[in-house]
């Protein structure tokens, strides 16, 4: 399903989401996963932001995520409000083995709350659980490209540590401790691998979810302004039907990245 | 042999002729075309370097540093035979027998080059370098002619590369007048972690990965000393992700104490503030570029704003990463090359290479851009484009050679044909049209959370402490803070919150710019005329009492201001009351803080109001001061402690030191309260001359068209109104036109009135008692015998002829009585500087006619306008009929 991005804005849509976080958490690892369902061990940082595409299909119409991938540096965080400006959908990625990015992602998440969108749906995310599995961090070579059931298989099943074979030495953050933090903020949550592709298509398939697309529809129908940063140009699109989300994993198949 | 900079001005103004021989010290004769006073300033400039340069004695290591440049093994092995491929291969393992030769090299030597050495055409390129650095010199004495330029277009041989880029840029001469310095560094900091060091861990092995080297420790470990080295020399930038890539790049062709230097260069004069941590540089860049786009590519340009794209999108890591991550390596590098070449050649601290080269890539793909809907499909078109730039760029065409030019080329020949109008100078303006946008809307973010991370707002709204916050950041792109020394390793190991930052501190220079956009008499706002021109200037005022404000807000002792420091301490001054500010400023100059003025530290305040005066009209400020002096003296003596038993009336009382505790806070309240002027100073005037408004633009009376009004508007370039300027004063003077009206920093009193002094507070008895030798000697050491008749002074008193120039504890006075003199006769709003006679010679120009005048005017003009344009049209020739590759 590879539309010229064109008329592909005329039956979806669209929604613009950003990825926040520390530095080498992981955040474009995610996306590419999400994006091109590959793994590149060694990932050189984000300079600026990242701009990049992918369909979600829904019941009766698709959602054309906009994703704006940062950079994790401190000091690239006054450009953040450009890109996290107008985002209907916010990830928030700290990496689990590192208790200085949970902190991170909570002055994030303080700053989405107060200065972004009102509606803005976040999700935090504790990435690189691959760590802390005694099977994955060793198996598969980190450049190759996981098959796709792979990454299917990672949805059905969603990113439920097993407790007790973890290795715990290398995990620093406790997955209650941030959960009970995202329960409190009122976040999604989840944790997963980029690296495995575990639980990575559920952060966008439960943030559509939680998507207000009516709203969406009804304000872009209202002529999308250009609002500063490129947001806000959501497509006109059908309106009727509820929103329920495709479940079987073909996300992966339909992916394009334009 | 002359020094870089050096180097650049005549470039600039004069003609070298190459040297007959290549023995290393060669003979360089310099021809000048230029105007007598240009020469002469450049005769002087050179041999004022050339003797420092023989004083440093460093010529010693000359013979020594150059073993270390693989040019001086290119020369020496071309001599011998022509063979074409071999000469290199055997001059390598010539050199690598030889003790003697240890030219360094990047990690290319064992992990090689990027891209086929075949294609590349390196033997070729060496070959032509080889000729090149034969006739006119290497590394630090190459002399640079446009056929350097057109070479480096061409493309720097592998090899070669490295040591050039460090020679076009100018880093060579920091390596070699710093020897040993990177080692040190890395030496002395041993062991040291920082914020620092922990994000370059991070990013060692995410730079440049597909990189053979960059998986092994050979090249980690360099890129992590490199990294760690600047971030040591440079706490305050540090390190900011994409210099991983430029110094992981930069490395593959160079040694890391060459790479060391280079990115030194590159972070702090190529690219200034673009990895600060405040990036401003980077922000105002984006600003400048969308600018460009806008004059340059119009229908581009509306398109993206109808689709609402965002240039910045795609061209930001562009700009902060130089095209490395975003092109093939092969082409990057060559970008790269053509920036050092033209970066430095400028002779300025802005490349103009970058925007050119950006443009035209969107120039040559306009068509497609025009299709463009969004943000996604603009960075898609970009990386298809980068990836094809090795494709030939008309692939349908019938003739071969058309076939043969590579995108690349085309992309080279699109930015030297189409937009060689774009010069530097075109973009410093543009820069300067933005800085203050840029300041303003640095998307307000970096200013808000300042403002909140505030300990205390003190009496200011959220509102004026972001004010404050914008003349910092203005006076920081001004003149950026230099690198402040580390505090000892100890302290800084001990961190508990690894997310603090070390705060921006601003030094006494950025201080003093700071403090010239808040308060009006730091600031000097003059208005120019020289019978050709009128022209508003503004410059930074210097003066110790600047300078000490500095140190009384420095309550930490830490020799550079915080923001929050700058904040609490405008908060002490601008609120204050008559009592407070009374107190503020006594306390400012009592330096000991026991309590009491000495009489150095009285005459010291004293100079301070004299400073504040200085340009206020008519004398009634310079009375003020005057009985402010003669009566401190007075009181302090009449109310000097009295050995027991004392005469009250005996006149020998002994004597008290200059330095002694002397006059308290309130006797020196009864001395200001005692004159009328002095009170209300205290009471209103001192705290309106704090304004946290931007400073207005200073308005020009309306008839300026003066003699130039015309050529004026016509002249775009900022370094030639400079040149002009400083020209037509120098004209000005010499024929009795040149005037200089400054603005008053209080400006209140605009006619000539005498306010009287009150009452004395002393009894006659009192009175009679007061030390003759106090007043006595506070004339000696101050009071020029001019000064209590500042209206009789000769205009033509030989004077110091720059009136900005600083103002030390006599031409301070003595210039703020001659412009009351002044005043009395003009009655302008402004006091005046009348600099007739000046004792520099422009003997051809004072029997000079007008008509006279516009000649040599128009003739500097031109002198001085040939730019770079017309060796870029020649390099786009050349380019056009270089061989294509094969
Ligand atoms: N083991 C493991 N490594 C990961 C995972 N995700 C990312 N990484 C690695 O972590 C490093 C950083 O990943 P990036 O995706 O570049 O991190 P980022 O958050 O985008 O970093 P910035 O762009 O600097 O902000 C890379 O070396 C990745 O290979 C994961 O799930 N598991
Ligand atoms: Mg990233």
């Amino acid at each position: 399903m590879s539309d010229p991005s064109g008329s592909a804005a005329d039956k979806s849509v669209q929604v613009k989401l950003v990825l926040l976080g520390e530095a080498a958490v992981g955040k474009s690892s995610i996306v590419l996963r999400f994006v091109s369902n590959e793994f590149q061990a060694n990932k050189e940082p984000t300079i600026g932001a990242a701009f990049l595409t992918q369909k979600c299909r829904l019941e009766d119409r698709v959602l054309r995520y906009e994703i704006w991938d940062t950079a994790g540096q401190e000091r690239f965080h006054s450009l953040a409000p450009m890109y996290y400006r107008n985002a209907q959908a916010a990830v928030v990625v700290y990496d689990i083995t590192k208790g200085s990015s949970l902190e991170k992602a909570k002055t994030w998440v303080k700053e989405l709350q107060r200065q972004a969108n009102p509606n803005i749906v976040i999700a935090l995310v504790g990435n690189k659980v691959d760590l802390v599995q005694p099977s994955a961090s060793s198996s598969s070579p980190a450049t190759t490209p996981e098959p796709e059931d792979e990454a299917d298989d990672a949805t059905a099943t969603p990113g439920e540590p097993s407790a007790g074979g973890e290795p715990e030495s290398l995990r620093q953050v406790p997955r209650e401790e941030a959960e009970a933090y995202a329960q409190e903020a009122g976040l999604l949550f989840f944790e997963t691998s980029a690296k495995t592709g575990e639980g990575i298509v559920e952060i966008f398939t439960e943030i559509a979810k939680k998507i207000p697309i009516e709203q969406i529809l009804a304000s872009s129908r209202g002529g999308a302004g250009r609002a500063g940063a490129a947001g806000g140009r959501a497509g006109a699109g059908r309106t009727e039907g509820g929103v329920s989300l495709e479940e079987n994993g073909s996300k992966g198949k339909d992916a394009c990245n334009c | 042999m002359a020094r870089n900079e050096d180097r650049q001005l005549y470039h600039y103004t004069c003609q070298l002729d190459p040297p007959s021989d290549d023995l290393f010290p060669c003979v360089k004769v310099v021809q000048l075309t230029s105007l007598r006073p240009t020469a002469d300033l450049f005769c002087s400039l050179l041999r004022d370097a050339l003797k420092a340069e023989l004083l440093r004695g460093q010529m010693k290591s000359v013979k020594g540093f150059v073993k270390t440049c693989y040019s001086e093994m290119l020369v020496a092995s071309g001599n011998e035979e022509d063979d074409r491929d071999g000469s290199v291969a055997k001059a390598e393992s010539m050199a690598g027998n030889s003790s003697d030769s240890m030219y360094l090299g990047g990690l290319g030597l064992k992990f090689k080059f990027p891209g086929d050495a075949r294609k590349l055409r390196e033997a070729s390129k060496t070959k032509l370098w080889t000729t090149y650095l034969k006739a006119h010199g290497r590394n630090l004495s190459l002399v640079r002619y446009p056929q350097c330029t057109r070479l480096v277009q061409v493309g720097l041989p592998n090899r070669l590369r490295g040591e050039m880029w460090e020679t076009l840029s100018g880093s060579i001469y920091l390596r070699f007048s710093n020897p040993g310095e990177y080692e040190r560094l890395l030496e002395e900091n041993k062991g040291r972690t920082s914020t620092s060091t922990e994000e370059i861990e991070k990013d060692l092995h995410r730079s440049l990965p597909e990189y053979p080297a960059y998986q092994s420790e050979d090249g980690i470990g360099a890129l992590r000393r490199v990294l760690q080295a600047y971030s040591f020399k440079n706490p305050d930038t540090g390190y900011c992700q994409a210099m991983n890539i430029l110094a992981a790049a930069i490395l593959i062709y160079m040694s890391e104490e060459q790479a060391f230097w280079l990115l030194d260069v590159i972070c702090d004069r190529l690219l200034p503030g673009y990895y600060s941590p405040s990036m401003h540089g980077t922000l105002l860049d984006q600003r400048v570029f969308e600018s460009l786009v806008h004059r340059c590519l119009p229908i581009i340009y509306e398109h993206f704003m109808a689709v609402d794209v965002q240039l910045s999108v795609a061209s930001l890591p562009w700009f902060l990463s130089l095209f490395i991550n975003s092109m093939p390596m092969v082409f990057a590098f060559r970008i790269i090359d053509c920036f050092f070449c033209l970066a430095s050649q400028i002779a300025s601290l802005y490349d103009a290479k970058s925007h050119i080269q950006t443009i035209a890539i969107l120039k040559i793909n306009g068509e497609k851009l025009l299709q463009i809907q969004d943000d996604g499909g603009f960075i898609h078109l970009m990386r298809d484009y980068f990836s094809s730039l090795g494709a030939s760029a008309h692939p349908e065409s019938s003739d071969p050679r058309a076939r043969a030019i590579t995108r690349f080329q085309e992309l080279l020949l699109v930015s030297f044909r189409e937009f060689a109008i774009i010069t530097d100078e075109t973009i410093q303006a543009e820069r300067r049209k933005f800085r203050g946008e840029v300041i303003h809307s640095i998307e307000s973010f970096s200013k808000r959370s300042a403002v909140r991370n505030l300990k205390t707002l003190e009496r200011f709204t959220k509102e004026q402490a972001g004010s404050i916050y914008d003349a910092l950041f203005k006076a920081i792109c001004i003149e950026p803070p230099p690198a402040t020394v580390l505090p000892p390793p100890s302290l800084l190991t001990t961190k508990e919150n690894s997310e603090e930052r070390p705060e921006t501190r601003v030094g006494l220079k950025t201080f003093k710019v700071f403090l010239s956009e808040i308060a009006t008499w730091a600031r000097v706002e003059k208005i120019v005329s020289n019978g050709f021109q009128q022209r508003a200037e503004r410059e930074v005022a210097e003066h110790e009492f600047i300078d000490r404000l500095f140190f009384f807000w420095d309550t930490n002792y830490r020799g550079a201001l915080s923001f929050q420091d700058l904040v609490s301490g405008l908060d002490g001054v601008m609120f204050n009351d008559l009592m407070e500010n009374i107190e503020w400023f006594f306390n400012l100059h009592d330096k000991n803080k026991d309590g009491f003025l000495t009489k150095d530290e009285v005459l010291t305040l004293s100079e301070s109001l004299l400073f504040i005066f200085r340009y206020e009209v008519g004398d009634a400020y310079l009375g003020a001061v005057s009985r402010f002096m003669s009566n401190a003296f007075e009181y302090g003596d009449a109310l000097l402690p009295r050995p027991e038993g004392a005469d009250p009336n005996s006149e020998a009382t002994t004597p008290i030191e200059s330095n002694q505790p002397y006059i308290n806070l309130a006797t020196f309240r009864m001395v200001v309260l005692a004159d009328e002027i002095l009170e209300s100073f205290f009471e209103t005037d001192f705290s309106s001359t704090f304004k946290l408004e931007p400073v207005p633009m200073m308005d020009l009376p309306p008839s300026h068209t003066g003699l130039l009004g015309s050529l004026w508007t016509t002249i775009t370039s900022d370094d030639n109104r400079k040149i002009l300027n400083r020209f037509t004063d120098e004209v000005g003077k010499s024929i009795g036109k040149h005037q200089v009206l400054y603005r008053p920093a209080i400006g209140k009193i605009t006619a000539l009135e005498e306010p009287k002094a009150r009452e004395s507070l002393l009894t006659p008895t009192m009175r009679r008692s007061t030390s003759k030798a106090s007043l006595k000697s506070a004339e000696d050491i101050l009071v020029p015998s001019s000064f209590s008749a500042p209206a009789n002074l000769n205009l033509s008193e030989p004077t110091s002829s720059i009136p900005s120039a600083e103002y030390s504890p006599m031409p301070t006075m003595f210039e703020a009585a001659r412009a009351n003199a002044a005043a009395l006769m003009e009655r302008t709003p402004f006091a005046i500087d009348d600099a007739k006679d000046d004792d520099e010679d422009t003997e051809e120009d004072t029997e000079g006619e007008e008509d006279d005048v516009m000649d040599e005017v128009d003739a500097f003009l031109e002198a001085h306008d040939s730019g770079l344009s017309a060796a870029e049209q020649e390099l786009a020739q050349d380019l056009i009929h270089a061989e294509p590759v094969k």
